[in-house]
């Protein structure tokens, strides 16, 4: 009599074990989205950037302002570059962009784009004045620069 | 008793050399700890930061302006508008809006003289706004450019107060569509900034660019502190004046032809 629940016990506890594993929960839990980035190699490795990009950007913001060094390694502006989705061409405008997606995965709030433009620097667009990122016109000018729409000439001056 | 005079100057020669020389050994061992440890900083500092484009701002520099209110024409303001572009400020401010840079016009009560001018941050040596400050937030750069750092500023405003004039604005809405090399955003203080992102590319002022621009060459920037800089040829040259002089600022913006 004894073997029989000796082995059910075994089986149970068996079963927890297994359950627990890394493998059979990955896929209940959501992963953040993380979109690919546009070229070239970050400044550092990807595991070193997800546990440290906060004190790079704060130790050289720092330097940067006060000091006025520019252009050294850590820059929140290249970030923005390279990260930028191609659909929004933002890092925060929808969530599922670089910064938002994990941030709001490890439900830390981030500042930053309170003051920060959140999309690379422009070129000059013939849309210039007009075009804010969430209107019609920045949908327009998305399209066009996806070439879905022939773009209109550029007004000489 | 008097200490004796009337001993030759050879024999109390030597053990005079002798301390001066121990002074000299002291002085020379100390400057080195001292030192030292200040170099290595530096050094440290510098690497750092490799592959930087500047090395940051230097206090042999003071940038400086100079506006000579004689060839600055009454109703243009194409500095304004160079600054508002350059800036990403909003392109019709409102009345609480921020303004870098604004055109004010001047007349002498008595003669009826007429001014037209430009006015903003003028960049003081000795800065209110700097004192006031309960965060460290305004703060003045080695090269005499005042900023305000925003990462710290708490919008209190005692900076707008201290200002004599009137340079600082306080941003109430929230911002969007910033430019990415200025950030800006609402509940804190912003003033020109002399196009500090500019000149650290080593280009010049937006409000100096736009008015060259418009033909009028009313502003010049430069080096205050290097003597064969046009700003400062001119400021040798030609009488030129402070604004509030009597409050001892020593702005680095200054006036000529008031």
């Amino acid at each position: 009599m004894k073997h029989p629940l000796l082995l059910l016990l075994g089986l149970l506890i068996g079963g927890a074990v297994q359950a627990a594993d890394p493998p059979a929960s990955a896929s209940r839990v959501p992963q953040p989205v993380v979109e690919p980035a546009r070229s070239g190699q970050c400044v550092e490795p990807p595991e070193l950037m997800r546990r440290n990009h906060m004190d790079y950007l704060k130790h050289q913001r720092d330097d940067t302002m006060r000091e006025g060094v520019r252009g050294a390694k850590y820059s929140l502006k290249a970030c923005i570059s390279c990260h930028a989705s191609q659909t929004t061409n933002s890092v925060a405008a929808a969530k599922t962009n670089f910064c938002i997606s994990c941030h709001s995965f490890a439900a830390v709030k981030v500042d930053c784009f309170e003051c920060h433009a959140t999309q690379p620097t422009q070129n000059a667009s013939s849309f210039y004045p007009l075009v804010h990122p969430s209107g019609v016109t920045a949908e327009l000018s998305r399209q066009v620069r996806q070439q879905t729409v022939p773009a209109p000439a550029p007004t000489p001056n | 008793m008097k200490p004796e005079t009337s001993t030759p100057r050879s024999a109390d020669q030597a053990p005079k050399t002798e301390r001066r020389g121990f002074l000299g050994v002291a002085a020379a061992g100390l400057a080195g700890i001292l030192l030292a440890p200040g170099v290595r900083l530096i050094e440290v500092a510098q690497a750092a930061s490799p592959g930087t484009d500047s090395a940051g701002a230097s206090a042999k520099v003071r940038w400086g302006m100079l506006i000579d209110t004689n060839q600055c024409k009454p109703g243009c303001t194409a500095c304004v508008t160079g600054c508002r572009t350059e800036n990403g400020l909003p392109e019709n401010p409102g009345p609480t809006d921020t303004q870098y840079i604004r055109k004010i016009e001047i007349k002498d009560v008595k003669s009826g003289r007429q001014h037209s001018l430009p006015m903003m941050c003028q960049h003081c040596a000795e800065p209110p706004c700097v004192d006031v400050c309960p965060t460290g937030a305004s703060f003045k750069r080695a090269d005499g450019i005042v900023l305000v750092d925003k990462h710290i500023c708490i919008g209190c405003r005692y900076c707008m107060m201290a200002c004599p004039y009137k340079a600082r604005s306080f941003v109430h809405e929230p911002v969007s569509n910033q430019k990415p090399d200025v950030p800006r955003g609402m509940g804190t203080v912003e003033s020109c900034t002399m196009c500090v992102h500019k000149v650290d590319k080593g280009e010049s002022p937006a409000c100096m660019t736009a008015c060259a621009a418009a033909g009028f060459n009313a502003i010049v920037f430069g080096d205050l502190n290097d003597p064969d800089s046009d700003i400062s040829k001119r400021v040798a040259q030609y009488a030129t004046r402070q604004l509030r002089e009597d409050l001892h600022l020593d702005t680095g913006v200054r006036y000529q032809g008031l």
